[in-house]
């Protein structure tokens, strides 16, 4: 059983490569038909003229033609080199490998919140549909979908830290004054539970918030539209009906039987969502200064630092390829008729 | 089907639940620890790296010492630069010879480097020799100071070097004070070059080997930068030790955030905030402004004249004189600045001071005249051209522009560009008509002319070319006769006022935001902060 599983884990993945190294071609060959040159752009210094421009293409190997570019590209994706940012003059991996924990961890934390709220609020929708509860919290899903995140997060800062002060002040992953713990995994909530540091975890927390409880809001309204969508079509079905006529409680046909065989939909939703909120994090990363991936690669790209941003859609390839792979396994767990293959 | 009273408090408390997560009050700073809040990034620790960020020089004028530096004057409550002052910083005096061809620079005896060891004159001849040979941002810059070669440098004594120039070039010594001329410990930076990289630049980028008043404590490229003070360098003779003990400087990518942060008193100091939230900081006072209008910089409209129909200097006339300038002054800029038109000398400048305002006035009929001259009775049609990250001053400019050119005939289509569009078209000479800042880092009339109006250049922004200027200039450069080098200045001011190549319009203020008891803001030619001036009261 386990080695079927994985044997199938290995063919998705070989699957899933000529589709990464598309994605490659494919930004390799758009960075550089956008309009821009990362060149004149950094040699922009008082004085740096056009031998300072040449000498920073010959530097960055953009004189060379573009195939070989491309083949020196792929050769050091394989040796596990993404090339260098000029934004921040480091090599791409190192920057990733940096900032994609706290892209993470916001992430992670802002669908659990969602998580947390739209489940419950999807449940009582659809248990009561078309009463006014349902419409108070459809119109409620329709208000968090319809004001974009960044608007969202001004507000928040003005009144919880601007205002009244509730919340640390929004410039990153941590108060600047405290020491960071050791780096373990890269999740300062992680990190600081394993060094046992209860006062860092919950400042860390504290600086999370905000943020979290901006992207949470924005994805409120499609995980709780699909909860009630898919517990509608379950709670019309017979054995709902029987499970009520037999009287048993309330909680227990919802969380038992109901949501259990509406979960598919909503994983795959979840899925999606979590995908999206990876790269769609941009505005949220760069109001409360979040040192995260998505704002990495909006830098990058203004500045046409081709590097980083190839490194950056690679990247949510492969995040999006195992975020998949792992919804169909949980699929599977959940249902056992869908199988992965 | 209805929903109890019990369900729904039983609903509304788990909704709650996850707002009851730890919240906690700010650890405010204070004391000797200065926090630095910035839209941008240092990139790199040594400023002279191809591709080095503003932030980056900012950090580096901090970090290292250079031989002389810019004395500081004020005006008022506002202290700036003194473009006219150089004064020792590594070195402890300085003579020049009678001919100007020699600068002997004396080191101080007691100076030395972060890791104590004592700052000798062969550090300084690396140093400068680092300056002409790598292939960096300082060797271009040293170029307009005659400083080309190594044997140039001679060490003249245990203290003493000889920087020896082909002529008396009168920027050779303000070149020294630039952020490109750090002075490095060489045996420290020499440890780390390797035959590929015999300057150590690999290295230079994430380490220091410096002698400055303030050490870096982190680097973390894109996220903060912590310097602590070196007491070594306060404590040398005729030294001060600047009052923080720590700085941090954190880049905080939005500007609204920024201004919540000073606002708050989370913060200290900040220099790029957007207008509009100084001036509605202005009327809350929460906050002490430091508005300083930016001598060495100029905002300007400039025109590609080496292609039709700008190459006619009566179309440049004509679109000058038809432009509202108080209207887009205000427009633009709120009136937060020194504005560079309405001058009412005609012919002959007053003085040779420069950026000044040039005899630049609002007169349609005297436009629609000059285009009939010029060939373009019923106008033309153009482009004009902004960079995104101008946008909340080149929009409000840009539709006044659009709407003035309008009424003499010449259609105008804006263009609202990717910064790193914007920059690869005008280093091109693509762009018809458009507008930027620029910024001089040595103040003299000779050198703005120089760097923004002679040679096939990327800083001849109107890709203008004048024998008359080229010829100028060239003479003023080596013109040790006082009257005759601002006479050559004040011929290079009037063409350039005849000729309009590029429209100046102002120079824009710079609005350093502080909380109330931070004193001794400095305007620095390079535009970033001088953590050494600063202190808390």
């Amino acid at each position: 059983m386990m080695q079927t599983f994985r044997r199938r884990i290995g063919a998705r993945a070989l699957a899933s490569l000529p589709a990464l190294l598309g994605v490659i071609v494919f930004t390799f060959i758009l960075m550089r038909v956008l309009p821009g040159d990362p060149a004149v752009y950094f040699a922009s210094g008082p004085n740096a003229g056009q031998a300072e421009i040449d000498g920073l293409r010959h530097k960055m190997g953009l004189d060379r033609p573009m195939p070989i570019q491309l083949a020196h590209y792929v050769a050091g994706i394989v040796t596990g080199d993404l090339g260098n940012s000029l934004t921040t003059g480091q090599p791409v991996m190192h920057d990733i490998r940096a900032r994609l924990p706290a892209s993470l961890e916001l992430t992670l934390t802002a669908l659990g919140l969602s998580l947390l709220l739209s489940l419950p609020l999807g449940i009582v929708s659809a248990w009561y549909a078309n009463s006014r509860w349902d419409q108070c919290i459809r119109t409620l899903c329709t208000i968090c979908f319809c004001i974009p995140p960044f608007v969202s997060a001004i507000f928040l800062i003005y009144v919880f830290y601007y205002i009244f002060g509730l919340v640390p002040d929004p410039t990153g992953r941590i108060n600047i004054f405290t020491p960071l713990p050791h780096d373990i995994t890269g999740f300062l909530l992680v990190d600081f539970l394993l060094t046992g540091d209860p006062a860092g975890w919950r400042e860390a927390a504290g600086q999370l918030l905000l943020p979290a409880v901006t992207m949470a809001l924005f994805v409120l309204s499609p995980l709780t539209r699909m909860t009630r969508a898919s517990l509608l079509t379950v709670m019309n079905s017979d054995f709902i009906r029987t499970a009520r006529a037999m009287g048993l409680p309330t909680w227990r046909i919802v969380t038992v039987y109901a949501l259990r065989n509406a979960l598919s939909p909503i994983l795959t939703t979840v899925g999606i969502v979590f995908s999206t909120m990876l790269g769609a994090n941009v505005l949220v990363e760069k109001v409360f200064s979040w040192p995260g991936v998505a704002s990495y690669a909006l830098d990058a790209l203004v500045a046409s630092d081709y590097a980083p941003v190839q490194g950056f859609i690679l990247l949510m390839a492969i995040l999006f390829i195992m975020v998949n792979l792992l919804v169909d396994i949980l699929q599977g767990l959940v249902d056992p008729r869908v199988s992965m293959e | 089907m209805g929903i109890t009273r019990r369900q729904g408090l039983l609903g509304a408390l788990s909704f709650a639940t996850p707002a009851v997560l730890p919240v906690m009050a700010n650890a405010r700073q204070n004391g000797t620890t200065l926090r630095h809040i910035t839209g941008n990034t240092v990139n790199t620790l040594d400023p002279t790296m191809l591709g080095a960020t503003h932030e980056s020089f900012g950090v580096s004028m901090n970090v290292y010492d250079r031989l002389v530096t810019f004395g500081r004057k004020q005006s008022g409550s506002i202290w700036t630069f003194d473009p006219d002052v150089i004064t020792g910083e590594l070195a402890e005096r300085y003579e020049i010879s009678d001919d100007g061809c020699t600068i002997t620079l004396h080191l101080r005896p007691d100076a030395t480097w972060h890791d104590g060891t004592p700052v000798t004159v062969d550090d300084v001849k690396w140093s400068l020799d680092r300056g002409v040979s790598a292939r960096s941002l300082t060797a271009p810059q040293f170029s307009s100071g005659s400083l080309t070669s190594t044997e140039q440098f001679r060490v003249a004594g245990a203290r003493t070097i000889e920087i020896l120039l082909p002529r008396p070039d009168r920027l050779a010594l303000a070149n020294l004070a630039m952020p490109y001329a750090i002075m490095i410990n060489s045996r420290l930076a020499r440890r780390h070059a390797t035959p590929d990289d015999p300057w150590a630049q690999q290295w230079m980028q994430q380490n220091t080997a410096a002698g400055g008043a303030y050490r870096v404590e982190r680097f973390t490229p894109g996220v903060n930068i912590i310097l602590t003070r070196n007491d070594a360098w306060g404590a040398r003779s005729s030294g001060t030790s600047p009052f923080f003990e720590r700085v941090i400087s954190q880049t905080v990518p939005e500007a609204t955030t920024r201004a919540s942060l000073i606002e708050r008193g989370d913060a200290d100091i900040v220099i790029d905030l957007e207008a509009y939230d100084v001036i509605a900081m202005t009327a809350r006072r929460r906050v002490r402004i430091n508005s300083v209008f930016q001598s060495n910089c100029f905002t300007h409209l400039a025109f590609d004249t080496q292609s039709p129909p700008f190459d006619n200097v009566k179309v440049r006339r004509a679109v000058a004189s038809a432009l509202p300038y108080q209207d887009m002054f205000t427009a633009s800029l709120f009136g937060r600045g020194h504005p560079l038109f309405d001058a009412d000398w005609r012919e002959v400048p007053p003085d040779i001071s420069f950026p000044q305002a040039l005899p630049l006035a609002t007169d349609l009929k005297l436009a629609r005249r000059l285009l009939a001259e010029a060939g373009f009775p019923d106008g033309f049609a153009t482009t004009f051209s902004y960079a995104t990250s101008q946008a909340t001053t080149a929009e409000p400019m840009a539709a006044l522009i659009q709407e003035a050119l309008k009424r003499i005939g010449i259609q105008v289509d804006i263009r609202k560009l990717p910064d790193a569009e914007f920059n690869t078209l005008e280093a091109e000479k693509r762009l018809p008509f458009y507008t930027d800042t620029a910024a001089g880092w040595i103040q003299r009339t000779y050198y703005f002319f120089y760097l923004y109006f002679t040679r096939n250049q990327r800083w001849n922004f109107s890709s203008w070319r004048s024998p008359e200027m080229v010829e100028l200039t060239g003479t003023a450069r080596f013109e040790t006769d006082r009257a005759r080098y601002e006479d050559a200045c004040r011929k290079m001011i009037a063409l350039l006022a005849d000729q309009v190549p590029l429209i100046m319009l102002w120079q824009p203020n710079m609005d350093a935001v502080t909380s109330p008891d931070i004193d001794g803001f400095t305007y620095q030619f390079h535009r970033q902060i001088d953590f050494r001036n600063l202190r808390r009261v």
